[in-house]
């Protein structure tokens, strides 16, 4: 029978460790808890046990340092009020509350963060009195790949190491798959044109050894010399015009082939980002993703193109014109492969020294892309504060990293491109050399099967057409490197799980009631912060919930779990007994509605940013839409109304237009749950008032959480839920909470002092 | 071992936590208390149990501008700022320097001996003031930022932290081996 035993919280002390415990009157089998950390409290590495038994806790390790003996902490659980992670630097401690003063129990480098979360929990209930389980199953962690150990970035993410990545070049040849028959076709042409290059030297050969040198010698009549000539060059002719006609259908094919790739990669690029979580966007910035999603993606027209014209088709042309060159003279072509050990060499110099600077020219051209796109972004700021100079001098710097970084890799390359090609040039002096001499021995012996001039002028064609394309040939590893990170960078892209993905056997919510439920939630935006901490409310369907609390309380991460931008780390939440995990992402997304604080406008006409979210809808719903959300006077004011354009993020609006043109977008949406995330907070008091009464329209029938800052916005709420550090520390009505004379009563207070209101009591309450 | 029971109370107020207060060796003691917990009393004021340090300034001003925090059950408060904690008896800044050593849990690397990439990992082999160490690290901005205007700060798969001071105190061969990869 399989041993149930976690492996992380039943962790056996070692024997040495163990006597010296027992001396000391612990046995550390008595443990129901035994986890082992890596640091002591002084800040070093040391083993370290957490053992905790029914009644009391204690750390355990072999005397040294300040600690003379092997048991460090001990305490009693009657003394422990309160068990608690706190996050240090590059580690952290579990802590006790101990005669009210938080004690350091032990201290844990993040390696271990997750272990001791996963104990902190446990503790808790073993101080509540109730006896936690420990079992293998709480040695599982998401964030821990179960092939190799190593820590994901988020949970459910691919281990890099373990997945079966293939090389990044036989990826880009699959991708090519849909276009096999054009490949197929492309390559028939190219070799068709490969053929007819290689004539040419064959009928020079000919005409000097069979026609020109007989002619010469007499042994050929002038008329027969001449009709031969006029033969050959008219063939001569014929292949030039054939290639030329072979070479421009493969350039057209090329640029067919090759910008429909680059198209449909752009396209995977962009639907794998719109899939991609919103916590992806916390670490990516815009311009890197630009770069990305731009730049990169046209690495695959350039592989097309010089497949056919370039790289393939050079390579193909030193394979056939290596063959001819041994067919002709194999020891001279023996010759001719002398450099090949200087260019295995300098190709391993190159791929281990030159490779890695094109990593810093991408990355120059990424930072210039986010420094421009930011500076141009906040070009208010920058003019408000006269910061012009500043972000000029910030652009040099990023403009100078692109041209230092891009030097780096152009002065290496510019020394090794002809470096090689010099080392492939110095076998043509030596055939001159070695072929020279056997031409005019086989002359002088009368040798008529040996190497003749005929000959040694073809192989210098040939070698001619064999060396060229090598020299060229030794900037494929600079073109190569070049599509490979290109293509890496869009891979990394494309092979990016998203963190939010719906359930295999989603549930659809047809008709949606509103009624939500958040059940001991618990989340945090890094692995070791949480900001929601055991979080559990209920919304009955149509209530209108307004939510108060500082900045950073974790208002707006209420609402991001409610809308299922990230999932939670603990609990669940629901709507309408369902899951959000559970649900059809299409249908949560219905239900589920969001004015935002900056309201978000896309370049277009005023009428595509109302109907965003409703593509199907009406012009009278739009002009519905907008006339209750206060847009339609303004919008009206404009020559042409609905059709007017405005330019990036509502250039051209003012901040309370476009607030009200997206709250007329949330009202032709008609979702069953509106969420209001401060939508009035940055709006002038006269703007706010018909926004207000917009909103009040909006939210009828609905459940409504409003988010706000300004309480004024609360007044249409049947209840308030006041979040401090993650947690609901009281709800109620406005009255109520006043009465209870807390937090919220405090926030009033304040607001009130600061604002012209004789008192927040002029504040009408509204019941819907 | 000095043992506090409930933090001693007084009727003076409690610390704005809008203003900013400095503390010096005339008005606070800093010492060990509850099982061996750090512990700062305020003259005429009262006693902060469960306290810890951080470093405002922790590259420019190592040893300047150390604020003592302390986290009762419901809240984290500023007691105050350290402004220069050498100006402090010697007992209590080691004290306080034990309390900063065991919040900045960093390795310090000394050597760097080899440096590789495999499909967006650095793997970094060094010498450390805790040991020699190999480590992955994602290759990304995020997880390679400055430290002061030459230092770099590294951050592991597991998000541990490994701190370069100076990159121009590295040797060509370790400068060239990094900067072949961490470049920014």
């Amino acid at each position: 029978m399989a041993d149930s035993r976690s492996e992380l919280l039943n962790r056996p002390v070692p024997d040495d460790l163990a006597v010296l415990a027992r001396g000391e009157g612990v046995d550390p089998r008595q443990a129901w808890l035994s986890a082992e950390t890596d640091l002591n409290l002084a800040g070093g590495y040391e083993q370290v046990f957490l053992l905790v038994e029914d009644d009391r806790l204690l750390t355990l390790a072999r005397p040294g340092g300040r600690w003379a003996r092997p048991v460090r902490v001990q305490l009693a659980r009657s003394a422990v009020k309160e068990v608690r992670t706190r996050q240090g630097v590059g580690g952290g401690f579990l802590e006790v509350l101990v005669d009210g003063v938080y004690v350091e129990v032990l201290a844990f480098s993040n390696a271990r963060a997750d272990l001791f979360h996963k104990v902190c929990s446990k503790l808790k209930l073993w101080i509540g009195d109730r006896k936690p389980s420990v079992s293998r199953e709480d040695d599982y962690n998401p964030r821990k790949c179960p092939k190799c150990g190593m820590t994901l970035e988020f949970k459910g993410d691919l281990c890099r190491r373990c997945i079966n990545r293939g090389a990044v070049l036989s990826r880009i040849i699959r991708l090519m798959g849909p276009y096999a028959g054009w490949g197929i076709l492309m390559l028939a042409i190219l070799l068709a044109s490969i053929g007819l290059l290689m004539i040419p030297p064959q009928l020079t050969k000919h005409l000097i050894d069979d026609v020109i040198e007989p002619a010469v010698k007499g042994t050929l009549t002038t008329d027969r010399a001449a009709r031969d000539l006029m033969v050959l060059v008219v063939a001569l002719i014929g292949i030039l015009i054939l290639r030329a006609i072979c070479d421009s259908v493969n350039g057209r094919l090329s640029s067919y082939v090759g910008t429909q790739i680059t198209t449909d990669m752009r396209e995977a690029v962009l639907a794998r980002l719109m899939r991609l979580s919103i916590d992806y966007y916390d670490r990516h910035s815009v311009g890197q993703l630009t770069s990305r999603a731009v730049n990169d993606t046209g690495a695959f027209n350039d592989l097309i193109r010089n497949v056919t014209g370039g790289y393939l088709a050079q390579i193909l042309v030193v394979v056939i014109t290596g063959v001819m060159l041994f067919s002709i003279s194999w020891k001279l072509a023996l010759w001719t492969l002398l450099p090949a050990p200087l260019v295995i060499l300098a190709s391993t110099f190159y791929w281990r020294r030159v490779y890695p600077r094109y990593f810093r020219v991408w990355d120059a051209w990424s930072r210039l892309w986010s420094s421009l796109s930011a500076i141009l972004s906040g070009v208010r700021v920058v003019k408000a504060f006269g910061q012009e100079q500043r972000e000029e001098d910030r652009f040099g710097r990023s403009n100078r990293y692109v041209r230092d970084s891009a030097r780096r890799v152009e002065y290496a390359t510019s020394l090794f491109n002809p470096a090689m090609g010099l080392i492939f040039s110095l076998g043509g002096p030596i055939v001159w050399y070695v072929g020279g001499l056997e031409v005019i021995n086989n002359a002088l012996l009368g040798n008529q099967e040996g190497l003749k001039l005929g000959g040694l002028m073809a192989f210098m064609a040939y070698l001619g057409m064999f060396y060229g394309p090598l020299a060229h040939m030794t900037t494929l590893t600079d073109w190569l490197t070049r599509l490979l990170t290109a293509a890496q960078r869009t891979f990394e892209v494309l092979d990016t799980s998203p963190q939010i993905v719906q359930a295999d056997s989603a549930k659809t919510l047809t008709s949606p009631q509103g009624a939500i439920r958040f059940e001991n939630v618990t989340f945090g935006y890094s692995r070791h912060e949480p900001v929601i901490k055991g979080v559990s409310f209920e919304v009955k369907p149509g209530e209108h919930i307004g939510v108060v609390g500082k900045s950073g309380s974790g208002k707006t991460t209420l609402i991001n779990l409610l809308a299922r931008f990230y999932d939670v780390d603990e609990g669940r939440v629901l709507i309408d007994g369902i899951d959000v995990r559970d649900l059809e992402m299409d249908d949560l997304r219905k239900t589920v509605g969001v004015v935002l604080q900056e309201p978000f406008l896309f370049r277009g006409t005023i009428y595509a940013n109302v109907t965003y979210g409703r593509r199907d809808a009406t012009p009278e719903e739009v002009l519905g839409a907008s006339k209750a959300s206060h847009a339609h006077k303004f919008i009206m004011r404009h020559s042409l109304g609905y059709d007017t354009y405005i330019g990036e993020q509502g250039a051209g609006l003012s901040g309370g237009e476009k607030q009200r043109i997206s709250i007329a977008r949330a009202l032709l949406y008609n979702p069953k749950i509106l969420i209001l995330d401060e939508a009035t907070s940055n709006i002038d008091t006269e703007s706010e008032q018909l926004i207000q009464e917009a909103l009040a329209r909006v939210t009828a029938g609905r459940t409504t959480i409003a988010i706000a800052h300004r309480l004024s916005t609360l007044k249409n709420s049947d209840r308030v839920l006041v979040v401090d550090k993650g947690l609901i520390v009281e709800q109620g009505s406005h009255e109520e909470l006043m009465a209870l004379g807390g937090l919220y009563h405090r926030l009033v207070k304040i607001q009130t002092e600061l604002s012209r209101e004789p008192s927040v009591d002029a504040l009408t309450i509204l019941k819907k | 071992m000095t043992m506090s029971t409930e933090p001693e109370k007084t009727n003076m107020p409690e610390v704005s936590p809008t203003q900013l207060r400095f503390l010096t060796p005339g008005m606070c003691r800093i010492h060990l208390g509850t099982h061996e917990a750090l512990h700062v009393t305020v003259r005429n004021e009262r006693i902060y149990g469960g306290v810890y340090a951080a470093h405002a300034f922790p590259v420019a001003h190592p040893d300047e501008y150390i604020s003592l925090l302390h986290t009762g059950a419901d809240e984290e408060m500023e007691i105050g700022i350290i402004r220069n904690l050498n100006e402090f008896p010697e007992d209590d800044a080691a004290l306080v320097r034990q309390a900063l050593a065991r919040r900045y849990f960093v390795h310090v690397i000394i050597l760097i001996r080899d440096v590789g990439w495999k499909y967006g990992f650095i793997n970094m082999q060094v010498d450390t003031d805790k040991g020699p160490i190999d480590f992955l690290m994602p290759w990304r901005h995020d997880r390679a930022f400055d430290y002061g205007r030459r230092g770099k700060v590294l951050i592991d798969v597991d998000e541990n932290r490994y701190l370069i001071p100076d990159l121009d105190r590295l040797s060509l061969r370790e400068l060239n081996a990094f900067q072949r990869y961490i470049y920014w």
